[in-house]
């Protein structure tokens, strides 16, 4: 075991320790706050692989977890599924849509893709508006308590760990992932599509399945989410949800896990460290971000990266891309 | 019903003056410097809050007000390109995006602690009583707007095609390597041309403020007029005017058919639709790669 592996495994330890132990030190705020990170990093790994690693900009992630919660919602609600059935039937429901809207972006890169998963994004919104009938529309919905085999989720402790677990599980699956055949189709595609088709990757097929899975874990997290705060608001699932989304990944660090992560962290638990200040918190959150961005042009994860060589020469020196045409 | 539809045209035409205005803030910045500023909105917000302080707080003459806040509203861009976004000029497009989205909520919020969010009244240039021409029934405000905008896109096409300026910098979008070998100073440009795009911003701010309202979330125009870049076919400067209108038009036109959620819905999906047939928008070229 070298340097850099011995200290990682140290700091996963630490770090892991801290996680497990913080509901039974923190408040019941702090606890809710860390149960909302673990929402928030489901997204931005789903956002992550799409965005990140196969390079398909979206804005309508927004969409995919309001899909995702109302769905759970809904069958919790009219038909009383049961919590875990709910959360799976949701998480697949969002994963086809998504597999959907990736039919008709096949065409699309880029900005044009950007502007029509926003247009995507503000039309799922309007339809919860319009859809009164099984949305409850501008009223919001609420959502009974989840329980599995008569364990009931019923306090935030519990919910932190629930989502702790699932957070954990779909991490994972998201390593082996990347680290798969299917990861090497996504960063080919990224690189390059003709090269990629060239060398036997089938666009359309690669593409699609990166839409689908990115709405799987992110209708997951809309579903969670429903059960974990209990109650609906249409307003909440507007474009700048989407935009936050991609904020959390690019903050973080495209292309990397562990940006999912830190982005998520750093972009949920700012606000609540700014709460104090009133009505300068947008103010002075907005500066923070262009600071961040200004400092790490390649987010946490490409800082982390940059200065662990640097400094303690472990892991390799990153590569800093050239964009073309400068 | 042919008179209704006529003048919710040239009502819609006056919106869409706007948004391609703002569209073409949009544009003008990507040619030259391969940059998406999604503050581009903000540059309309602030400069409506500029007038408004000039015009209610201080009293000064319409026309005056006019000019100064043009030329704010310039000042912004320049300062906004060199604090934010040149000493990131060199990293991943993404990472620029964000630091533009992080200046526009940094604008929104200093908008808000200032003058709070409370719609604020702006008077405007123009009247807005009726004025009947044949079939057409229109104010003498959306005719004020579409001339105004007119002109400025007149004299924004002159000075591209016939001052040297305006030659520097078509010929920093086309090549900025080249630019700086002909002795052009792609930096200088790169500044005047935020300069442009947030001039005209702020004289969209101006027309529209009045029309529709004054608050710190005016901002949100820009994601109208980015949706009006993308129609044209974004990087086309044509196609951001001809996309801008089209998607005024049209808003208004479905605000007659539809409910106000409807409004608001449909010009997406219909972008939507066009980009599946032209997926580089009506005017776009298709880009290309090379393997």
């Amino acid at each position: 075991m070298n340097k850099g592996d011995s200290l990682k495994t140290l700091l996963l330890v630490v770090i892991g320790g801290a996680v497990l132990a913080l509901p039974n030190v923190a408040d019941n705020y702090v606890i809710y706050i860390g149960a909302r990170l673990f929402v928030y990093i489901l997204v931005a790994l789903g956002l992550n692989l799409l965005t990140g690693y196969a390079g398909q900009v979206s804005l309508g992630h927004a969409a995919f977890f309001a899909i995702g919660a109302y769905t759970a919602a809904v069958l919790a609600e009219s038909l009383q599924w049961p919590f875990a059935l709910c959360v799976v039937a949701a998480a697949v429901f969002t994963a086809v849509v998504g597999y959907l809207l990736g039919l008709p972006c096949l065409r699309l890169s880029g900005l044009y893709l950007a502007m029509a998963t926003l247009g995507f994004t503000l039309i799922v919104q309007e339809m919860l508006l319009q859809l009164s009938v099984i949305t409850h529309g501008s009223e919001g919905m609420s959502v009974p308590t989840a329980s599995i085999l008569g364990f009931t989720f019923d306090s935030d402790y519990r919910k932190y760990y629930l989502l702790l677990g699932v957070t954990i599980v779909m991490l994972l699956l998201a390593r082996n992932l990347v680290r798969g055949r299917t990861g090497r189709a996504f960063l080919a595609i990224r690189e390059n599509e003709r090269a990629a088709e060239a060398m036997g990757v089938n666009l359309a097929q690669y593409k699609t399945i990166a839409f689908a899975i990115s709405a799987l874990y992110t209708g997951l997290a809309g579903a969670l989410s429903a059960f974990l705060v209990g109650f609906l608001d249409p307003q909440e699932f507007s474009f700048f949800l989407s935009i936050q989304f991609i904020t959390i990944i690019i903050l973080g660090g495209l292309a990397s896990l562990l940006g999912s992560v830190l982005g998520a962290g750093f972009l949920i638990i700012l606000p609540e460290l700014l709460a104090g200040l009133d009505v300068w918190q947008a103010l002075v959150y907005g500066v923070i971000m262009v600071l961040t961005i200004l400092f790490m042009p390649f987010g946490l994860s490409g800082a982390i990266r940059r200065y662990a060589y640097r400094w303690f020469g472990i892991g390799v020196e990153p590569i800093i891309p050239r964009r073309l045409g400068h | 019903m042919v008179e209704i539809l006529a003048s919710q045209v040239v009502s819609g035409l006056a919106t869409g003056c706007v948004y391609a205005l703002v569209a073409l803030g949009f544009v003008l910045i990507f040619k030259a410097t391969d940059v998406v500023n999604f503050a581009q909105g903000e540059f309309v917000m602030a400069s409506g809050f500029i007038s408004y302080t000039l015009l209610i707080w201080y009293g000064l003459p319409y026309w005056l007000v006019f000019f100064v806040t043009i030329l704010l509203s310039g000042v912004m861009g320049v300062v906004l390109e060199r604090v934010v976004v040149r000493p990131i000029m060199s990293a991943p497009i993404f990472s620029i995006v964000i630091a533009t989205i992080g200046a526009s909520t940094v604008m929104r919020s200093a908008a808000g602690i200032v003058y709070g969010y409370d719609v604020l009244p702006l008077p405007t240039i123009f009247s807005k009583d009726p004025i009947r021409l044949g079939i057409l029934n229109f104010t003498i405000m959306d005719v004020g707007v579409i001339g105004c905008s007119l002109a400025i896109m007149l004299a924004l096409y002159l000075f591209f095609k016939w001052t040297k300026t305006g030659m520097a910098m078509r010929a920093t979008a086309q090549s900025q390597t080249a630019a700086q070998l002909m002795g052009v100073s792609v930096k200088q440009i790169f500044s005047l041309t935020w300069a442009i795009s947030a001039g005209i911003g702020g004289i969209a701010g101006v027309l529209i403020a009045p029309i529709i309202y004054l608050d710190p979330n005016l901002g949100i125009i820009g994601v109208k007029a980015f949706a009006g870049a993308i129609l044209g076919g974004f990087g086309s400067i044509p196609g951001a005017i001809v996309g801008g209108m089209l998607l005024g038009v049209l808003e208004n036109l479905s605000g007659y058919f539809f409910n106000a959620g409807i409004k608001q819905v449909s010009t997406y999906i219909l972008l939507i639709l066009v980009l599946i047939v032209r997926p580089s928008g009506l005017f776009g070229a298709v880009a290309m790669k090379k393997v």
